[in-house]
């Protein structure tokens, strides 16, 4: 049997500078500070974000664990609203989320049965078929690829001076690279398989783009390898405390102990853990762990000479306004 | 000598003497440890068919245990030992039910941080196959409802029922089943987050957003609980997720 290996070809032409925007729901709710500062900071680099109207939950982890076919059409559906708008990529701000488009999407691709058993479903629902398979990408791939560190720090009124970042990227960025389409330097692909330089997604170990944005924007990054893509609990974080929390303390003590004022996250999942988990670890008096985290668009908001108000800072529980404040960006 | 993955056999089966003679030579020194051979009779080959009729099962086949997944994992290194992907994928192959049973109390801890399926050199999808190894074992009743199984049932729930989710609901629900007093208003039942006996850090994490002030992020928060948001016309789709999750025995009601 063949191997399941798979990088589908990137879209012709890059991604391209409007996309659909899939939210996720998480973003309309506790995490509206990461919706309204990724939206400041699209338009400040002169991207623009096509609100998918009326989507649904992309099911996370937890439904993929219960139901496969549920996975797959309450994704396709979402993608099927996407191709109704006339857009050929989606993006998405959540590790999550992208993930499970980018899962469905692979399913779609290699599986012509998947395919097909799922456009007759769609059509039963009253949803338009699938006829061309959308991509997908994390915002943070698209803000790297389309706008880049050039257009950041051209953009940037007030620099991020003397502001250690500690970049937290979690899992599901990178991984897998069946689906996330980074390049696995073990996974027994052929370098001709390979897409030009990266051209669309990150490394897969050793993933940057954050990284050079924050920089772009005047940051200085401290070293966080491994914990960079080191899992905070995720799916778990609710169910299996203990496991969540000692995943927790190992970033966040990481972080601390390598100089970082402040963990920039790319994700509304992983951030609700940390800032959850940070909280409980401090009151168990557990040393260094009161590292506040932030997204990572709203230190570019802050950047781009927007106040805390704006990119909503209040809104982070572990309270990162007296780190800014010190260094008097806010 | 050493023995590889030492944890993966029962103790009563490792024999070390400091002294041995077998047949009137003395093994003594290098041969001194011994692991006591057993005879299985006991395995069930349909197990590993079944997983592999899974959608997401089906790559099994092509792992060589060669346990770049377990190096990988998280939960093996940083939690428990003896979660050991390789070990289940083997266990299942051999249809050694009573085995996987054993570990049943470990082997929901999964993380889902795709460490496994990224590094794969065969290209098994290891996280999907050890779920799908899961689900086989829950559908054959071979293991008990663990927090994580309940966690996903309830999340599906509310998925399914209005189409999205909405955080508060989620953390406030779990925390009632978690068999915390949870009080709720009388009209709409809908809980009220800082009310009740709830765990004291989920309480403290509640209350801040008063102390700041962030009215904005209360009325939004406060809406979504009151009026839960929905995806419109989600009737007629709900239907066909009905009727697909029911073939997989995913619904709960």
């Amino acid at each position: 049997m063949a191997i399941a290996l798979h990088l589908r070809k990137p879209p012709m032409g890059g991604i391209g500078k409007k996309v659909a925007y899939y939210p996720g729901c998480s973003l309309e709710g506790a995490a509206r500070a990461y919706d309204v500062s990724t939206r400041i900071v699209a338009k400040e680099l002169g991207l623009e974000l096509d609100y998918l109207e009326d989507y649904n939950c992309c099911g996370a982890m937890e439904t993929k664990n219960v139901s496969f076919w549920g996975t797959m059409l309450l994704n396709a559906r979402n993608m099927s609203l996407a191709r109704k708008q006339g857009h050929n990529v989606i993006v998405a701000p959540c590790n999550g989320c992208s993930f499970s488009l980018q899962r469905a999407e692979y399913f779609l691709e290699t599986d012509r049965k998947v395919f097909e058993r799922v456009n007759e479903l769609l059509k039963e629902g009253g949803v338009d078929p699938i006829d061309e398979i959308p991509y997908t990408y994390h915002i943070l791939e698209w803000f790297y690829h389309e706008a880049g560190p050039e257009k950041v720090k051209e953009r940037t009124k007030k620099p991020l001076k003397g502001l250690k970042v500690a970049n937290y990227y979690g899992c599901l960025y990178t991984r897998p690279h069946y689906y996330a389409r980074t390049y696995s330097h073990i996974g027994g692909q052929d370098e001709e398989a390979r897409p030009s330089k990266r051209d669309t997604a990150d490394d897969d170990e050793h993933p940057y783009y954050m990284e050079a944005l924050l920089e772009a924007a005047g940051a200085t990054n401290v070293e966080f390898e491994p914990m960079h893509t080191q899992c905070c609990g995720g799916p778990h974080s609710l169910s299996d405390e203990q496991v969540s929390e000692k995943f927790v303390m190992m970033i966040l003590q990481t972080a601390k102990r390598n100089g970082a004022d402040i963990i920039a996250t790319e994700c509304p999942l992983c951030h609700a853990s940390l800032e959850m988990y940070r909280h409980r670890l401090m009151m168990k008096g557990v040393p260094d762990v009161d590292v506040p985290a932030a997204y990572f668009t709203q230190l570019l908001g802050i950047a781009f000479g927007y106040s805390a108000g704006d990119v909503k800072l209040k809104d982070n529980l572990s309270d990162p306004i007296p780190v800014l404040k010190r260094l008097g960006l806010v | 000598m050493a023995i590889h993955e030492r944890s993966l056999v029962e103790p009563e089966r490792i024999l070390r003497k400091e002294r041995l003679v077998i047949d009137g030579i003395d093994v003594s020194g290098d041969w001194n440890l011994i692991i006591l051979p057993r005879t299985i009779e006991d395995y069930d080959l349909s197990f590993y068919d079944e997983v592999v009729a899974q959608p997401e099962g089906k790559t099994i086949v092509n792992c060589y245990q060669c346990s770049y997944c377990t190096a990988s994992c998280p939960v093996h290194n940083y939690w428990d030992e003896r979660y050991n992907p390789r070990h289940f994928i083997y266990l299942a192959r051999l249809g050694l039910i009573d085995e996987l049973q054993k570990r049943a109390d470990v082997m929901w801890r999964c993380v889902s941080c795709h460490k496994c399926t990224h590094r794969c050199p065969k290209g098994v999808l290891v996280e999907e196959v050890l779920k799908a190894i899961l689900r086989v074992m829950a559908k054959r009743g071979l293991i008990e409802e663990y927090p994580s199984k309940k966690f996903d049932k309830f999340f599906m729930d509310v998925v399914y029922e209005y189409g999205r989710i909405e955080d508060g609901e989620l953390l406030f629900g779990w925390i009632e089943k978690q068999g915390y007093q949870v009080v709720k208003d009388p009209i709409l039942k809908k809980p009220i987050p800082f009310m009740g006996g709830m765990p004291e850090w989920l309480k403290q994490l509640a209350v801040k957003p008063i102390k700041n002030m962030n009215i904005g992020f209360l009325l939004l928060n406060a809406k979504h609980m009151l009026f839960h948001p929905r995806t419109k016309n989600w009737n007629r789709f709900k239907q066909v997720l009905r009727k697909v999750m029911e073939e997989e025995g995913a619904l709960t009601h």
